[in-house]
């Protein structure tokens, strides 16, 4: 096995097992709150392999100054708008998943979604 | 002539749902619109059927790319919508009195129109979706039929009909799929339209995908292991009703598999094969058992329904054994056991309006109350049963003549013995009402009054029970006309 | 240019707009003001369909300034114009269908908010059809989700609660996949236009470089996809999520929203990757094997069911496992079929929710099977609305359900291998099919024992008392056998939507 591709793209790597941390995390938690974590370290993970197609070594973030205006000069600006998209993305989803543990937990005072369930049984609603 | 096909399809249909919108009728108005309607559609559909030469067909619109709603006047489509035709006139004419004590008449003739033109759309089907259509549509729209007086258990009764029906049609359903693969066209054509090159290798699959259609359509035609419904749904549906849907519904399944097995598969593919086998057999358990049930059953009506599964059975073996002599057989008994079946519950009719009998043992002395309808059940009992010079002989002459000459192994002489014991068994299960009725006994004390009905619904009593008898002394043409059919499918 | 080339972006915009004024309208005026919008939507989308079909090819309308490859697009065929027009009937009739519970059953301050999720989801539905950039695609499938997200829990109890947790919980998953394929398929192409990035799929294909990762971010999409569209395996939040939800929620989001995500995968096989490849991968294969499984374990979960509205949400999980059958089958007689169903079982499914109400409104509010005896007496149009629907299901013939049965079977027979499985998993599913509906409309139908009847709390409803509803129920039976009956238009324009996509 040659892991020299692995080596030079590590970063790509880290962003994938971050990705793997995260999507078991949310799959497999049993606590709301740490499956929100999940989600986002999920949602980061996926930012920086998004950043890292932009980036260029040497290079600098796309803002003009001092009226350099060549492309040799800057990054790629469109994985960073993608970027920014899904932070806006990932924030209003954590913010209504938060609000919903909220509620769950003010009516049933856990956050085990499987002992929520277990106490609605018990409801039979 | 394809206009007055479409119209002779479309007047009783679109009268029916008229009848069933409108709310402003009298009875007796809407009687006599029914009553006219029926007329006229069924002088349209013999002129469909018998006027003029040549290929009538139609194709009314493309239900999806290549397969379209076609419709084919063919031989056996005409056989079939001619007894719709005279049956559905009689036992439509007999309703005109019989129902006034059932009420919501308007209901039920809107559906008795309905259900006849989407008979005759079936009849006259040229391919196999238009047939699975206007299949369905008659499960549907007979289900009203059904449960006419509405109590629990006639609701009961059609949704068992219901369900039963609908299983076996998706069965059938699954069949036509599979064909559409391995016929080079599922428009009807004598002999089949399988394509060799295709089922080579095949063979297998193809076989157990008919013989999953023949369990399929084979649950209309009353057929084991499915018939269950049948003894239920028959008897409670009001007389008239009974009557049409035991004589001509079950042939709806019968006109199903002769499409199938003789228009799409063909039986040079299926002789000699496991399913014929199995066919025959699963045919011959189901007209043993019929026949011993209805021996065993109290209920007049029930008997009848139980009577029919055996019959349409008779119908079934004979189509099996797939021989030009057995085929010839089969028509004849679809076209005789529909007059005789749908006489025989016309009778029950009679014995229910007049003095609300339904029990075989009740109906001790009734024929000194009424002579005519002893006699005609009388009448077609004998058919039935298949005693010269009644039409039934003929039929079974052929079917047993059919087994006797075709290469079938050990059903050569199992299925004519078989034929023959239930023949007993019929006799046993229908003449001891005509001999109870006649002949009661001393210790009756049923009053000699005359009961006897009004002509209205005697009338179609004799001419069902004259048809018999003229179709037994005079079989000349319509033998030939279903060998020629029998000849051409071969 | 046209006018008429403006109004899938008009569409799109006016939807999200009309959300913010809904919010602030009273509640009356945001009920009338939501379905004029889905009506105008509607309509423009219809005079969109017809100009398309006139001119007979697709058209690309830019957004902004910026040109392709780095604006954002919007590209409109007949098949994009034909979905929007045709959510847009459904959403409308849902809406009109379920007022009277929406009213009844969700807290007097949050209706406006239901009519601002509805607009949401709408512009959000809409933006996916219409869309030609993948990551825009990505932003709306999380608007989406988050919309009905909120429609599951406007009706406000611990059940509706749960299930919208689980519900996000799954989505969010799906969605963690679609966006890594989504940046797996940016890394290898460099573009995020789908008619750019198929140009460059299509050069890395025939160089045969990249083929993994190529593989792997076809994968997750569809995967993703799947998982926020209820494919068999991970179906676990729907019964809950469509069960529990109120009417006209349930109704979209099983006939809707579901479908927008299946719509935007075919989107990605035809626009994005390309038919070809996509059918060489063995992705294909995978949601084939799921689409059957899911077709006969979501009938056997309906058999065994007995809440009504549960019994229909599995019921949802068969007929999506169908339309995954029919994408497995690698063809484009197979895609047709699958497309014609997602139609077909929209307005099949939403009209069984929706005559469920009025099934489950007159036997006291339960939606216990046993407690429906004689429902349909007692609500005549309901119980013969549901039966209509139930007859498509099945596939009888006259109804939608039959003709998307037989494309299915059309689109089988073609297939060497996968003919057998297909047309077996056919017969046994709507075998299945049948036990269950027909159970249900035999219970609703069977009559009241007498000394049972004093002790409920059954209701009489006429087709009068609730003019709204029986409109609708009755614009949906029409539409099944519309749908039934002239069939070949649809198909027709289907195909042809699809060669436009290419």
């Amino acid at each position: 096995m040659d892991f020299s591709n692995l080596l030079n793209n590590y970063a790509e790597a880290i962003s994938m097992v971050l990705f793997g941390i995260g999507f078991s995390n949310l799959l497999l938690q049993k606590n709301l709150i740490k499956k929100i974590i999940g989600l986002n370290i999920m949602d980061t993970a996926m930012y920086l392999f998004l950043a890292l197609k932009g980036y260029i070594a040497g290079h600098k973030a796309p803002i003009v100054v001092n009226g350099v205006q060549s492309t040799e000069a800057y990054i790629n600006p469109i994985p960073s708008g993608l970027v920014l998209t899904g932070i806006v993305v990932s924030v209003s989803v954590s913010a209504l998943m938060l609000s919903l543990t909220i509620r769950l937990y003010y009516r049933y005072h856990t956050l085990d979604l499987d002992e929520i369930t277990m106490q609605l049984e018990k409801e039979g609603l | 002539m394809s206009g007055l096909m479409i119209l002779s399809i479309l007047l009783p249909a679109a009268a029916g749902i008229f009848l069933l919108l409108s709310l402003v009728f009298h009875r007796q108005q809407s009687q006599a619109f029914a009553g006219a309607v029926l007329a006229v559609s069924a002088v349209l559909v013999l002129a469909t059927a018998w006027l003029g030469g040549g290929e009538k067909s139609v194709t009314l619109f493309y239900l999806m790319e290549d397969i379209p709603i076609y419709f084919r006047v063919d031989e056996v489509g005409k056989l079939f919508a001619t007894i719709v035709t005279v049956v559905w006139v009689a036992a439509g004419f007999y309703s005109f009195l019989y129902m006034k004590h059932e009420g919501m008449e308007q209901r039920y003739f809107g559906f008795y129109l309905l259900v006849y033109g989407i008979l005759i759309a079936l009849d006259f089907s040229g391919n196999m979706v238009t047939l699975y259509l206007f299949y369905e549509l008659m499960t549907l729209c007979t289900v009203p039929l059904v449960l006419h007086n509405g109590s629990r258990e006639a609701i009961m009764a059609a949704l068992k009909y219901l369900f039963y029906s609908m299983c076996g049609a998706y069965m059938g359903l699954f069949g036509i799929f599979f064909l559409y693969r391995y016929c080079d066209t599922l428009t009807f054509a004598a002999g089949g339209t399988l394509n060799p090159e295709l089922v080579n290798g095949n063979q297998g699959l193809v076989l157990a995908v008919v013989f999953v259609m023949l369990l399929g359509f084979g649950v209309k035609a009353g057929m084991l292991p499915f018939h269950a419904w049948l003894p239920t749904a028959h008897p409670v549906a009001p007389s008239p009703a009974s009557a049409v849907l035991s004589g001509i519904i079950v042939k709806g399944g019968v006109l199903a598999l002769i499409r199938t097995v003789y228009y799409l598969v063909g039986p040079d593919f299926l002789r000699g094969t496991w399913v014929q086998t199995a066919w025959m057999t699963i045919a011959l358990m189901t007209v043993f058992l019929g026949s011993l049930l209805a021996y065993k059953e109290p209920v007049f009506k029930k008997r009848l329904a139980y009577s029919t599964v055996s019959q349409i059975s008779y119908i079934l073996f004979g189509l099996a054994v797939m021989s030009p002599e057995g085929v010839t057989g089969a028509l004849l008994h679809t076209v005789f056991h529909a007059f005789i079946k749908s006489a025989l519950f016309l009778t029950a009719g009679v014995f229910l309006f007049q003095c609300g009998k339904t029990r075989v043992e009740e109906l001790k002395g009734i024929g000194k109350q009424m002579p005519v309808t002893l006699w005609c059940y009388t009448i077609v009992s004998l058919g039935l049963i298949g005693i010269p010079p009644f039409s039934g002989f003929i039929s079974k002459w052929h079917l047993a003549q059919g087994a006797l000459e075709a290469n079938v192994g050990v059903f050569r002489w199992l299925g004519p013995a078989v034929l023959l014991i239930s023949a007993l068994l019929t006799a046993g299960y229908l003449l001891p009402v005509t001999m109870k009725g006649f002949l009661p006994g001393k210790d009756s004390t049923a009053a000699a009054e005359k009961l006897e009905p009004s002509r209205m619904m005697l009338i179609p009593l004799i001419i069902l029970a004259a048809l018999t008898v003229l179709l037994g002394l005079f079989p000349g043409p319509l033998v030939t006309y279903a060998g020629k059919i029998a000849a051409s499918i071969m | 240019m046209e006018f008429v080339r403006n109004f899938p972006f008009i569409s799109i915009i006016l939807s999200l707009f009309s959300g913010p004024l809904s919010s602030i309208l009273d509640r009356k005026k945001a009920k009338w003001w939501n379905m004029i919008v889905i009506g105008l939507i509607g309509a423009m989308s219809l005079a969109v369909l017809m100009y398309v079909l006139g001119t007979g090819e697709a058209y690309v309308y830019t957004m902004g300034h910026f040109t392709a490859p780095w604006g954002n697009e919007i590209r409109v065929g007949v098949l994009e114009a034909f979905m929007a027009f045709f959510f847009c009937v459904v959403m409308f009739l849902c809406m009109l269908g379920g007022i009277r519970e929406r009213e009844a059953e969700i807290e007097e301050s949050k209706q406006n908010l239901y009519y601002v999720m509805i607009n949401l989801l709408l512009s959000s539905l809409i933006a996916l059809i219409y869309t030609n950039d993948l990551f825009t695609a990505y932003v709306f499938v999380e608007i989406n989700t988050i919309s009905a997200c909120g429609l599951i829990m406007i009706k406000q109890n611990g059940r509706t609660i749960v299930a919208a947790t689980r519900y996000m919980i799954m989505s969010l998953l799906g969605s963690g996949m679609l966006l890594l394929g989504i940046c797996f398929l940016y890394g290898i192409t460099g573009q995020l236009l789908m008619s750019n990035i198929q140009e460059q799929v299509h050069r890395i294909a025939s160089e045969g470089s990249y083929h993994i990762p190529l593989l792997v971010s076809m994968g997750l999409m569809s995967i993703g996809l799947a998982i926020k569209s209820a494919l068999y395996p991970f179906h676990g939040w729907l019964p809950d999520a469509y069960g529990y939800s109120t009417v006209s929620s349930a109704a979209i989001l099983s006939s809707l929203v579901s479908k927008g995500y299946i719509f935007l995968l075919v989107k990605i096989f035809y626009r994005v990757i390309g038919f070809d490849i996509v059918m060489d991968s063995k992705v294909i294969n995978v949601l084939f094997v799921f689409g059957i499984a899911g077709m006969i374990m979501g009938s056997i979960d309906a058999i065994r069911e007995n809440n009504i509205r549960r019994m229909i949400a599995f019921s949802s999980i068969a007929q999506i496992g169908y339309i995954y059958m029919g994408f497995g089958l690698g063809t484009t007689e197979g895609v047709v079929a699958s497309i014609y169903h997602i139609v077909s079982h929209a307005a099949t499914k939403s009209l069984l929710f929706v005559s469920a109400a009025g099934i489950t409104d007159v036997s006291g509010d339960s939606t216990d099977f046993f407690d429906l005896t004689g429902a349909g007496y007692r609500n005549k149009l309901a119980g013969v609305a549901f039966t209509a629907g139930s007859l498509s299901m099945i596939g009888f013939p006259i109804f939608s359900g039959f003709i998307s049965k037989l494309l299915f079977a059309q689109a089988a027979v073609g297939h060497t291998f996968k003919m057998l499985p297909t047309l077996i998993a056919l017969a046994i599913s709507t075998i299945l099919n049948t036990i269950y509906f027909m159970k249900t409309v035999i219970r609703i139908y069977t009559p009241m024992r007498k000394s049972r009847d004093r002790e409920k709390k059954n209701t009489v409803v006429r087709m009068t008392d609730q003019p709204l509803k029986s409109a609708a129920l009755i614009c949906f039976i029409l539409m099944n056998v519309i749908l039934g009956l002239r069939s070949e238009t649809i198909v027709l324009m289907i195909q042809n939507g699809l060669k436009m996509f290419g």
